[in-house]
């Protein structure tokens, strides 16, 4: 074993870490401010990845371009899947939450099957075989931008959830509905902006790992269940604890991956979320909205 | 009775895909009836009947054909294997919320897929286990009369024990959860005690569904499974005994006989969720328990 390999599983988990911090954190935000588990968020990370690969290949977008289009495209999706499905839903609608935006992840994923088939596309750019080598060390280009841009999401959330005044109303509306409401927050708003963060992050997320990864339609079951124990070690709702713990188990999911089975790699989230949930089950970093 | 008679069944019919057809029902009305036991009348959402089925199914052939057991003694085994599980998602979750139940046994069911498909050296893969036989059940006919048999005795069980104590304390706590605490019940013990129940009877006929296929391979983990199950259950009315009994008959037989393609199947199941959690905000129970609320009331 040497330095190297290491640094460089340690590179892909954090690549990996952040993207799962882009999903978990709109889950968790989502959760936080409209006590509904999205099932279907995954779908819509995937829905990001194939819309762009359908970009660069029949639109013949840049890079750049496609990460934006495709994130704004899936903004406006989280508007309207708030006014379709979530805005009638209350808290207390626990299983038709559940059930709602499961049947939603289920329609969005077979449907992905029928029409594009599970085949892996691979999304093309001039910088697919770029990388910046730095010694000993190989920095795929692709892997960096990733890196870039979902800080660059992370701290534009940072900022707009500690430092706005939307921001303060969402940490407020998650701690108590009705004194939020009592001092003239309108609810519908928030939570209709907490959707479109969230969608929206989920599309960037599927948009910026594309060209690192193959696309197709069941990429989100995959991840979403990730996602899932991020949230939970995060402690439900914890926004900052949820990016926390995304980047933790990207680089832990990396270091296992590179020294023991696979499977080991893939069940680590899920044995983190049991321990979790056994010994400190408010999650690592406590529950509600939280910078 | 019911036994006798469909026990008789083989003998109209040597037909193998009817034969067939019956082991389906009798299969997915255990299993519905399990998730029914804890989402219809505990309130809790399970995404792992699917992971105790196919637990199940793997813990027996595991057991059978590394260990050389013989197949009555890992029929029960398999039921054990499958109530741990459920007892481990049950009690790490259930101390949190029912958010995270719903959470933990849908990631459970995901991965149990994934550790079937991966972990090569066990389970040999997506190559699945073949050769599953059980001497003297080789034919469809004697296989078909002892899943009927199993599944009867199941059902039998799961109604005693819903008219029992346990249910009505299940049913206490989902109204009230509150209330019932004050009255004496541990909600998170009858909740436990429910899963379990569940988790043993779907371990049971996963354990019996793979020796019919004489294979099992990571799709006893498939999602369309627990789709299925939903269906079943939403339609024939959550916390309705013998209406999801009924659906489990209607849906193990309808969708084969329209011939969908998977795909297709699963998308429409999805629709059809989607569409009974717009119109009918109470599922399909709430409205039949709605509709009869208000015959009740016009009578009087």
């Amino acid at each position: 074993m040497d330095a190297i390999y290491l640094l460089q599983l340690l590179l892909n988990g954090l690549v990996i870490g952040v993207i799962y911090a882009l999903i978990a954190m709109g889950l968790s935000l989502i959760f936080g401010l409209l006590g509904i588990v999205n099932f279907a968020h995954g779908e819509f990370y995937m829905l990001g990845a194939m819309l762009s690969f359908f970009a660069v290949t029949d639109l013949h977008f840049g890079y750049w371009t496609t990460i934006l289009a495709v994130t704004l495209v899936a903004c406006a999706v989280g508007l309207l899947f708030y006014h379709l499905f979530l805005a009638s839903l209350r808290p207390a609608d626990f299983e038709r939450s559940i059930l709602l935006t499961l049947g939603i992840s289920m329609v969005l994923q077979n449907g992905g099957i029928f029409l594009w088939t599970v085949t892996p596309r691979m999304v093309p750019t001039p910088w697919s075989y770029t990388a910046v080598t730095l010694g000993d060390l190989q920095l795929p280009l692709l892997r960096l931008f990733t890196l870039g841009i979902a800080t660059a999401a992370f701290l534009a959330l940072y900022v707009l959830l500690s430092h706005t005044l939307v921001g303060k109303a969402m940490r407020g509306l998650s701690q108590s509905r009705d004194a939020a409401a009592m001092v003239g927050i309108d609810h519908r708003r928030v939570a209709r902006l907490a959707v479109i963060i969230g969608i929206g992050l989920s599309g960037l997320a599927g948009a910026t790992l594309a060209p690192v990864y193959s696309v197709q339609p069941t990429m989100g079951a995959a991840f979403v269940f990730k996602a899932f124990a991020i949230v939970i070690i995060g402690g439900l709702g914890n926004i900052m604890g949820a990016a926390i713990a995304a980047v933790m188990l990207g680089v832990l999911e990396s270091l296992i991956g590179g020294f023991f089975p696979l499977t080991l790699a893939d069940s680590a989230g899920f044995i983190a979320m049991i321990l979790v949930l056994l010994f400190k089950p408010e999650g690592l970093f406590g529950r509600g909205v939280r910078v | 009775m019911v036994w006798l008679v469909l026990l008789c069944v083989p003998w109209l019919t040597s037909n193998e895909y009817w034969l067939d057809t019956g082991i389906a029902i009798a299969t997915f009305a255990v299993l519905s009836t399990g998730l029914n036991l804890i989402y219809g009348y505990g309130g809790l959402l399970s995404f792992a009947q699917v992971a105790f089925f196919g637990l199940g199914g793997y813990g027996a052939a595991l057991l059978v054909t590394r260990l050389g057991c013989s197949f009555w003694l890992a029929l029960p085994a398999a039921a054990v294997i499958a109530t741990l599980a459920g007892l481990l998602i049950g009690y790490s979750s259930l101390r949190l919320s029912r958010h995270a139940f719903a959470i933990v046994s849908l990631s459970f069911a995901l991965l149990c897929g994934i550790v079937a498909r991966d972990w090569v050296s066990l389970t040999r893969g997506s190559m699945g286990i073949p050769g599953l036989s059980l001497p003297g059940f080789d034919a469809p006919a004697q296989m078909y009369r002892l899943t009927v048999t199993a599944a009867l005795i199941l059902l039998a069980g799961f109604h005693v024990l819903l008219s029992s104590r346990l249910g009505r304390a299940l049913q206490a706590i989902k109204l009230n959860e509150p209330l019932a605490q004050s009255q004496g019940i541990d909600p998170l013990r009858y909740k436990l005690l429910a899963i379990g129940a569940s988790a043993a009877a779907s371990g049971v006929m996963g354990a019996l569904f793979v020796f019919h296929l004489s294979i099992v391979d990571p799709s006893v983990f498939d999602f369309y499974y627990t789709e299925t199950m939903l269906i079943m259950v939403i339609l024939g009315g959550a916390g309705s005994f013998w209406g999801v009994i009924g659906a489990s008959v209607v849906f193990s037989i309808v969708p084969d006989l329209l011939r969908f393609s998977p795909d297709l199947r699963l998308m429409l199941y999805g629709l059809v969720l989607v569409a009974a959690m717009m119109l009918f905000p109470g599922g399909f129970a709430g409205l039949l328990r709605q509709r009869s609320l208000v015959r009740w009331r016009t009578r009087r």
